[in-house]
């Protein structure tokens, strides 16, 4: 009798898709979710959902306005705006969450680490990301480029060096914040040790605004790498490439406008779709909903 | 708690927790080259018993917070030595160490911050045992229940976010955490005041009843004589990192010796409009713990100070068995007549 109650009850109290709401970032989170779950299969399904072949060059239809068959219009080789957009996902999309991803792996131990530790470990490691920081990250990104030689793979990486160190001050403030806690105090009496109170405590309080940060950086990813691919130093043609496809449109700008609008929206749905997630979240990371 | 059974306490040789000679200073840092320290512990000798209640009172600044942060491990003392079941807490192994913190256990001021907000609350108050590996899993959530039974929290509260519970909940909450491990000494820093007025006596019941049952010793650190009174057995009073009264709680209120300890029994508010207003007021503000004034640290405030409280530092006198003072003029008192109380209160209205 007395080994189960405590696990049973209140279970059903609860309403989960609610909860699951909040917790993704309410009505704004879940818009931008659903943006980008679309964006997400639209670049998995770019073969099956793309008209034409992203690279497939149609003479008689250089800068070809829209038509029913080609709703996006054609650019200055006659290739299918539609398909090269739809296609174009693949890399933005791969850059943006990769980039993230790997400047989270290696930003995140830093900045817990500083912060739990503090002390001299934390005023070392802060400098050196201080070090990193203190170079204009688009000159950064260029350098990188210049020794390794362009491609998406090394604009991926660029980015996510540009990344770390915002990566890295953003938890350790947040890591300073949580460890100040008296539930962390407590349970360090209570017998608790550190790796246990980092894992239970302090990155489950601290991760917030870092994944705030992560799906604004995830934004300015895509913006990053359409600007260096824009300068040529990103993916290289005929890679389908939104940065590139704006490079391309440019030149076309007043004869066909299709050409650069086109890519230019996709650019601003994901951005936006990355944006609505990270505000969302932000609101709902707020555990007492002051915000809200 | 009877007068027969205090003597059986004290006459307990070994004290539960030895506190001696403890001073804590925290560094500061003036501008680019200047430095000083906040002397928030000055000196202090302490002694709890098993299963007594010391309440430690003073104003915010006094540094019981300090001491209390000391006794429990979460801080380290400047000097001094901290004796628990007689073994010097300092110069114990990582295995004594572990042991002490799970003897000695902390309850803190505002429950809000002191339970994890992402957290339900049984996993909190099971943190402690999956720390110490408290038997098996089922043995564990069994304990779980057991502690909200002991505190007083429905089962069906277990799944629950600190944010549902209220504040009384949540402190209760607590309470049950820092008892997961069956400690011998509860610090409890100011466990009430962050609290209703209609919810603190229930804690302060509750503490009471805890003590009872399960033979626990308190160190109740309170700014308010008014909560101590019906919970200790003893009162240490603090001022500016000194403990300048302490006594069986009756003499404390009853006969108090030194002049702030007057102060602060006569702070609290009564309901009696009748009542005689022979009243010490505190006036201004505690003094700086960075320059601490010379002399009687109380001498700036002291509604009977005399000249020597400026220069010389006074010791503890003792006035009755258990009941001890540092104040010149209280000593002065006792030695001319032998009367003590009169002296005072006549000073304090003159």
């Amino acid at each position: 009798m007395t080994a189960h109650p405590v696990a049973e009850v209140g279970k059903a109290a609860r309403a989960p898709r609610r909860r699951l709401r909040t917790r993704l970032g309410g009505r704004e989170g879940l818009a931008g979710w659903t943006i980008v779950f679309i964006l997400i299969a639209v670049a998995i399904l770019a073969p099956i959902l793309a008209p034409h072949s992203p690279e497939a060059i149609d003479g008689n239809r250089i800068l070809a306005a829209p038509t029913a068959t080609h709703p996006f219009g054609s650019d200055d080789l006659g290739r299918d705006v539609l398909s090269r957009v739809l296609y174009a996902y693949r890399v933005s999309l791969g850059i943006a969450v990769g980039s993230v991803l790997l400047a989270m792996a290696v930003g995140l131990p830093i900045g817990v680490f500083a912060g739990y530790v503090g002390g001299w470990t934390d005023l070392i490691l802060m400098r050196l990301i201080d070090l990193l920081l203190s170079f204009p990250a688009l000159l950064l990104a260029i350098s990188l480029i210049a020794i390794l030689g362009p491609g998406s793979l090394v604009a991926l990486l660029a980015i996510a060096i540009i990344y770390v160190p915002i990566m890295a001050r953003v938890v350790r403030s947040s890591v300073l914040v949580v460890r100040g806690q008296a539930y962390v105090r407590g349970a360090r009496a209570r017998g608790a040790s550190h790796l246990s109170i980092v894992r239970g405590h302090v990155l489950p309080n601290a991760i917030g605004p870092a994944l705030v940060q992560a799906s604004v950086l995830m934004a300015f990813a895509i913006v990053i790498e359409a600007a260096l691919s824009f300068l040529g130093l990103g993916s290289q043609p005929p890679t389908p490439e939104l940065g590139l496809m704006l490079a391309d449109g440019n030149n076309y700008l007043t004869q066909a406008p299709w050409v650069e609008i086109f890519p230019g929206l996709g650019i601003a749905i994901s951005v936006l779709a990355f944006n609505l997630i990270g505000d969302g979240l932000r609101r709902s990371f707020d555990p007492n909903g002051i915000t809200r | 708690m009877t007068e027969q059974s205090r003597t059986v306490i004290e006459q307990d040789s070994v004290p539960l927790l030895e506190v001696e000679g403890l001073v804590k200073r925290f560094p500061i840092r003036r501008g680019l080259f200047g430095s000083g320290s906040v002397h928030a512990v000055e000196g202090v000798d302490l002694q709890i018993h098993a299963g007594e209640v010391l309440s430690l009172v003073g104003e915010s600044g006094s540094g019981k917070s300090t001491l209390g942060m000391c006794v429990t491990g979460m801080s380290t003392p400047t000097a001094g030595r901290i004796r628990f079941a007689g073994e010097d807490v300092a110069l114990a192994s990582r295995r004594g160490r572990a042991d002490f913190r799970r003897r000695v256990q902390p309850v803190f001021q505002d429950p809000r911050s002191s339970l994890d907000p992402r957290w339900p609350i049984e996993t909190t108050i099971r943190e402690p045992l999956d720390a110490y590996r408290v038997g098996s899993s089922a043995e564990r959530t069994a304990r779980v229940a057991e502690l909200m039974d002991l505190v007083g929290l429905p089962r069906h509260f277990a799944p629950r976010q600190p944010r549902e519970l209220s504040g009384g909940q949540q402190q209760r909450v607590a309470i049950a955490a820092a008892l997961a491990l069956r400690p011998e000494l509860l610090v409890a820093d100011e466990p009430v005041s962050a609290l209703d007025v209609s919810v603190q006596a229930q804690i302060l019941n509750l503490l009471d009843e805890l003590r009872n049952r399960l033979k626990l010793a308190l160190l109740f650190i309170a700014h308010d004589l008014s909560v101590v009174e019906h919970l200790s057995d003893r009162v240490a009073v603090m001022y500016l990192g000194r403990i300048v009264e302490t006594g069986p709680v009756e003499r404390i209120f009853s006969a108090p010796e030194h002049p702030y300890t007057r102060a602060l029994i006569d702070a609290i508010p009564h309901a009696d409009p009748g009542r005689k207003m022979s009243r010490i007021r505190l006036t201004g503000e505690i003094p700086s713990p960075v320059n601490p004034p010379s002399g009687c640290r109380f001498h700036p405030r002291c509604p009977v100070a005399v000249d020597r409280c400026s220069t010389e530092e006074p010791q503890d006198t003792q006035f009755d068995e258990g009941h001890s003072a540092a104040c010149h003029v209280a000593a002065a008192a006792l030695a001319q007549r032998g009367s003590i109380i009169s002296v005072l209160s006549e000073g304090a209205t003159s």
